[in-house]
């Protein structure tokens, strides 16, 4: 093997041409190739640290009955069912030895009231306790305007994307209200990374408020808007009537990343959100409001919920809409909608409340570093199954339907990039080596006429392939790895989503795993192996009396 | 001359085929050679020797007819059987030398030895400049063959062919590339190494100075033996 090494590394000088323009392709592709496995696992990265880590988590756990597993970006916003007994749930969580953290949340789309008598406009609501919101995803949102909610009373939180879709259907601009921070005049320019995550009770409490302030802009407010700072939410129940309320909007804000998708999201309390779609509150459970029936939708675990709950069974039984605002059936009989019939606050948690009595939607889990999602899904539908709870795990690219699958289709195109480039430096290199093996025929044929074999014939070859591809991919891979270490370092950002989408957020950072060194190596290989395999035959075919004629 | 066969040729024809037309090149040839001679075969240019020096150093095969080289039956072997004994029974010197440019005359001469894989490193290089020794260029052994003259790179040839102690030596027109003082030495070296290794040689030439080297002359003129068989 020694002197096999030593042929080859001389035929390399020997024909430094050749292999200048094999090694360029080589370098070249294995440049390319790396960059490119590069962004998609900073894609992939980022769309974990932004995505998974700032909306959907890893895992959400749905109704068992729920249609499909697009439950964040349905088309025509498609009600998510409700999720009742989420302590059962949350029991099944905790003993998962892969789940880090979770949170329950209530999710679906409720009618905005132009109250200047326009037409209204639609908004996704996000039913969140705002304190366990803040904990799940730490640093998810950045405060533009007015401040955070209040922990324990009723709020809203209103992304700027929403704010500027309702304005551009019905000419209404919401800002923050009156003691939430906002101001006309003031210019004050936001640095939304010093705004603070929601504090602590205990801190609420000596500041009766949830943080600074973070004033408006004078010139954010577009001319001739309605400007209002309570919006009517109107929400479809499940018993085919409507309620509405109104919320003082404590806060603007927008999701730091792919806040076009997701800045339709507004963020409501919990209980709010639950008055809004004629859902049970947890204050209704506290204060014994639900009858015995209706509280068995709660005890979940000891029965099957598909068991007690048909598909067909009125969700919310009419009795129950007792501590409800405003309920009017569908369509447009009953009371009219208008200020004077909204109350001025709607239903607000006391402290004393356990708001995991009431229903949810969905519950968002996040797992540990490292833990294999397709894993910890099957762990968890199987512990849902055993518990008979009727509920299962999805993953987040299923749970966001069209988003979740560009993210795969970016991811797709960069694949096939890198495929087309192996193509072309496959092509290239088999022309060149073809060329080499053919001007190399009396050689081969004297080495195969003194005794050699076509074994050896091929050894020496694969060996002067594999010494290129090692010197010249080698020095690709880690120029690649340099590029994608320099980009990353710049931090180049964009506002663009789909621009995001392809960085997995808004900030561009490539990253190399340990796996995409080892994946570039592997593609190196393959793409010296698929290069080699037809100059070899050729040489292989080589004669000792090609080695006679040709001289 | 008697003794020992080492290559028997009965019948041998051999046909080309250019295009539609067959080009017969050897037409029925009979040959014995024993172990020691020194053989020249002579002949025109088309004659048909480099056929017969092919055929014989199992480079290529008979169309009809049975070879036997030491001892073995060419058209019975495959090619792996073929290389073997190549490799192992038979030297070659061709008329442009043909050695392997990356490599140093000591490492050219190594070469089938390292095939071989029968003897250490070691031993291998210590043959190898031995035989380099016996050519007179004991000093340019870590020369490489662009760095050497004509005559030297057919003698680093001489040696590798040489180097394995094969039963017969095939050389095709050894001196052809060679001014005829240069042709002269190397012939000679040829005659030496036969006398002492006892080593069989077969050379084809068509240059009628060279018979004066020779122990045996077969004279071949369109593909069939007219002298010397």
């Amino acid at each position: 093997m020694g002197f096999i090494l030593k042929i080859a590394w001389r035929n390399l000088f020997r024909h430094r041409g050749q292999s200048l323009v094999i090694g360029t392709i080589l370098f070249l592709g294995a440049l390319l190739m790396t960059i490119g496995n590069g962004v998609i696992t900073g894609m992939d990265r980022g769309l974990r640290n932004t995505v998974v880590n700032g909306f959907t988590g890893d895992l959400i756990i749905i109704p068992d009955k729920q249609e499909g597993d697009n439950v964040f970006l349905q088309m025509m916003g498609r009600a998510v069912q409700p999720l009742y007994g989420f302590h059962a749930v949350d029991s099944v969580l905790k003993g998962a030895p892969s789940v880090e953290r979770w949170l329950p949340m209530g999710k679906n789309m409720a009618m905005v009231l132009n109250e200047d008598d326009g037409m209204p406009s639609f908004i996704y609501l996000l039913g969140v306790d705002f304190e366990r919101y803040a904990r799940m995803f730490p640093g998810a949102l950045a405060l533009k305007e007015g401040r955070l909610p209040r922990p324990g009373k009723p709020g809203l939180m209103l992304p700027m994307g929403a704010r500027k879709e309702i304005h551009d259907h019905n000419n209404a601009w919401y800002v923050p209200a009156a003691g939430s921070g906002a101001s006309a005049d003031a210019r004050v320019p936001v640095d939304v990374h010093d705004v603070p995550v929601w504090p602590g009770r205990a801190a609420v409490a000596s500041s009766g408020a949830g943080g600074s302030p973070v004033p408006a802009k004078a010139d954010s407010v577009p001319k001739d808007a309605s400007v209002k700072s309570s919006m009517v939410m109107l929400g479809f129940n499940q018993d085919n009537s409507t309620t509405d309320i109104r919320l003082e909007v404590d806060g603007i804000f927008r999701y730091r990343a792919l806040n076009t998708i997701f800045g339709n999201f507004a963020l409501v309390d919990i209980e709010s959100y639950r008055q809004c779609l004629g859902y049970f509150q947890a204050s209704e459970r506290t204060q014994g409001k639900i009858s015995g029936r209706d509280s068995a939708l709660f005890t979940l675990g000891e029965e099957s919920l598909d068991a007690q709950f048909g598909a067909d069974a009125p969700l919310v039984p009419g009795a129950s809409a007792a501590p409800k605002a405003v309920t009017s059936a569908i369509p447009g009989a009953g009371s009219p909608v208008g200020p004077a019939a909204i109350p001025a606050e709607t239903a607000s948690a006391s402290p004393a409340v356990d708001l995991d009595q009431g229903a949810y939607n969905l519950v968002v889990v996040l797992l540990k570093p490292g833990a294999d999602a397709a894993r910890a899904q099957a762990d968890l539908n199987a512990r849902f199954k055993t518990a008979k709870l009727g509920m299962r795990a999805v993953g987040w690219k299923d749970s966001l339907g069209p988003v979740g699958s560009m993210a795969t289709l970016i991811k797709g195109a960069l694949f096939l990039f890198v495929s087309f480039l192996f193509v072309v430096a496959v092509i290239i290199i088999i022309n060149t080596l073809t060329m080499a093996a053919l001007e190399r025929t009396p050689e081969l044929g004297m080495m195969r006429a003194i005794g050699a074999r076509k074994g050896f014939v091929s050894l020496m070859f694969l060996t002067e392939t594999a010494l290129l591809t090692l010197c010249f991919g080698g020095l690709g891979i880690l120029a690649g790895a340099a590029v994608v270490e320099a980009v990353s370092w710049f931090k180049i950002t964009s506002d663009n989503d789909v621009l995001q989408l392809f960085f997995g957020g808004d900030t561009f950072r490539p990253a190399l795993s340990a796996g995409d060194y080892l994946l570039a190596l592997t593609q190196l290989a393959l793409v010296a192996l698929a290069a080699v395999i037809y100059p070899l035959r050729m040489a292989r075919r080589v004669t000792p009396l090609d080695a006679v004629y040709k001289e | 001359m008697n003794g020992v066969n080492i290559i028997e040729i009965r019948g041998v024809t051999k046909d080309y085929t250019l295009g539609k037309v067959k080009v017969p090149a050897l037409r029925g040839i009979d040959l014995d050679i024993v172990k020691g001679d020194l053989v020249t075969i002579m002949g025109p240019s088309g004659s048909g020797k480099t056929t017969l020096l092919n055929i014989i150093g199992c480079i290529d095969l008979p169309t009809l007819g049975n070879v036997k080289v030491s001892g073995r039956e060419l058209t019975l072997l495959n090619d792996r059987e073929i290389t073997n004994l190549r490799l192992h029974h038979l030297g070659f010197i061709f008329q442009t030398f043909n050695l392997i440019p990356v490599l140093t005359s000591v490492e050219n001469v190594e070469f089938p030895l390292l095939l071989q894989k029968s003897l250490s490193r070691k031993e291998i290089r210590k043959r190898a400049e031995s035989l380099l020794d016996e050519v007179g260029l004991a000093q340019y052994g870590h020369h490489r063959p662009a760095e050497l003259s004509g005559g030297q790179r057919q003698r680093v040839a001489i040696a590798r062919a040489l180097v394995t102690h094969p039963d017969i030596v095939l050389a095709d027109e050894p001196t052809a590339n060679l001014d005829s003082a240069t042709g002269a030495s190397i012939l000679e070296l040829m005659k030496a190494m036969n006398a002492k290794e006892q080593t069989t040689f077969v050379f084809s030439t068509h240059d009628k100075n060279v018979l004066k080297y020779a122990k045996t002359v077969v004279q071949i003129v369109d593909g069939r033996i007219v002298a010397g068989a």
